[in-house]
């Protein structure tokens, strides 16, 4: 990171290819579209490049951060667009649709890691993972779930505050189970 | 750790899983930031909830990113760090960097690009000083298009349905007044769609054509190739 404050353009293509794959499949889980999806990694990647001094190491890995960063961007790109336009989709498939490449060791290691989160959230009763997927996957605002579920917005808070305090209790230190 | 030890109380820390979940509306957050910095227990609850939400991207079914995309984003890093660099002095880099112009004809290819397109004043908004003009600019590609708009003395470009560079290329940005075009330190690579919104750095007060040309990462002092697009000011 150091390097990448100095603006080393090799030091960002090695945080690029460390954090890209999971960067793509995050805002392509969130926009549903190919094209969008790759706007939005090169926004938010862009934008690491450019503000790289920003990071602070207290607040988490640089995964994290970039991860952090693809969100936002998404949450942007999506609240841009209306109801009509958005294709929520559920993930079952899209390895078809884009085929992943060539599975090394640590990409398997973090397969169990992101196996073990799945399960958290599918553990949760359905009405706590769905807001919590409305919300973080679909870039919904609370009051928006609250008018779709037609639930007072009260409630979605606290369905998710509930369900991400038990994932948390079934993950233990939610930050070692990604190393 | 249980449920309670995240200190919910009523009325407070109810926004911190919505905050979390990026799902507060943009006033709902800007207050929450604000009441963060007085208020312990909702740091608290952040804190214990935030580190959820942080492992919720590898929940998602991993997917490999398009190596284009990595294209398209190394030509922007590499030309934006060259540029970076080309402007601390470092001994004997300048000549490294010299590139043989190839630009034959000096504008002549202006003038062939010139010949086929015609350019088209959009535009013209209000009457004051504050009115923005918008110009379709000359482009070579086939179905993209391109409108510069100026404003205050400044231009911006819009693109759309632009092609890609070429590999190893990025767009870089020139204005042309008297003589020769003189080079900018707008290098850009358009989206995946083709678009991109490029602004020209300085004012253009006596600027009569802004051209863009594809240019080795990195950019160039001169220009290596003929105008992919062209905007006529004057």
């Amino acid at each position: 990171m150091q390097l990448l404050y100095r603006g080393n353009a090799a030091a960002f293509e090695v945080i690029y290819d460390r954090h890209a794959d999971a960067a793509f499949s995050l805002a392509y889980r969130m926009c549903a579209q190919r094209a969008l999806a790759e706007d939005v990694v090169q926004e938010a990647f862009l934008s690491l490049w450019r503000s790289g001094a920003r990071y602070d190491r207290n607040r988490g890995s640089v995964r994290t951060w970039t991860l952090g960063i693809v969100h936002n961007r998404a949450i942007d790109a999506l609240r841009r667009r209306t109801v009509r336009e958005r294709g929520i989709v559920d993930g079952e498939g899209i390895e078809e649709r884009i085929p992943a490449r060539e599975r090394t060791e640590l990409e398997f290691a973090r397969k169990d890691e992101a196996r073990e989160i799945r399960d958290a959230l599918e553990q949760l009763p359905e009405e706590q993972s769905r807001v919590i997927e409305l919300a973080y996957f679909g870039g919904l605002t609370h009051v928006q779930i609250a008018s779709m579920l037609d639930i007072p917005v009260g409630t979605i808070k606290g369905r998710m505050r509930l369900g991400l305090a038990k994932m948390r209790m079934t993950l233990g230190d939610p930050a070692e189970v990604l190393q | 750790m249980n449920e309670n030890e995240l200190h919910h109380s009523p009325g407070c820390g109810e926004d911190a899983a919505p905050y979390v979940l990026g799902a507060l509306t943009e006033e709902e957050h800007a207050a929450f930031l604000v009441h963060l910095r007085s208020c312990a227990i909702c740091r608290d609850e952040v804190a214990a909830l935030e580190s959820v939400a942080a492992v919720l991207p590898a929940a998602v079914p991993q997917l490999s990113a398009p190596d284009e995309l990595k294209h398209r984003v190394m030509a922007t890093v590499r030309s934006e760090a060259s540029l970076r660099d080309s402007t601390q002095p470092v001994p004997g880099r300048r000549a490294s960097r010299a590139r043989r112009p190839v630009w034959r004809g000096g504008l002549a290819g202006v003038g062939a690009l010139a010949a086929v397109l015609i350019a088209v004043v959009l535009v013209v908004s209000g009457g004051s000083g504050g009115s923005t003009r918008v110009i379709r600019a000359q482009v070579t590609a086939p179905g993209a298009y391109v409108s510069v708009s100026l404003n205050g003395g400044h231009a911006q470009l819009e693109l759309a349905r632009m092609p890609q560079s070429p590999p190893n290329h990025v767009y870089e940005v020139w204005i042309k007044r008297a003589g020769a075009p003189q080079p900018t330190d707008a290098l850009f690579t358009v989206s995946s769609t083709g678009s991109a919104t490029v602004g020209v750095p300085g004012a253009i007060s006596g600027v009569k054509q802004i051209l863009v040309t594809a240019e080795p990462t990195g950019g160039s002092k001169v220009p290596t190739s003929t105008p992919v697009i062209v905007a006529n000011l004057s």
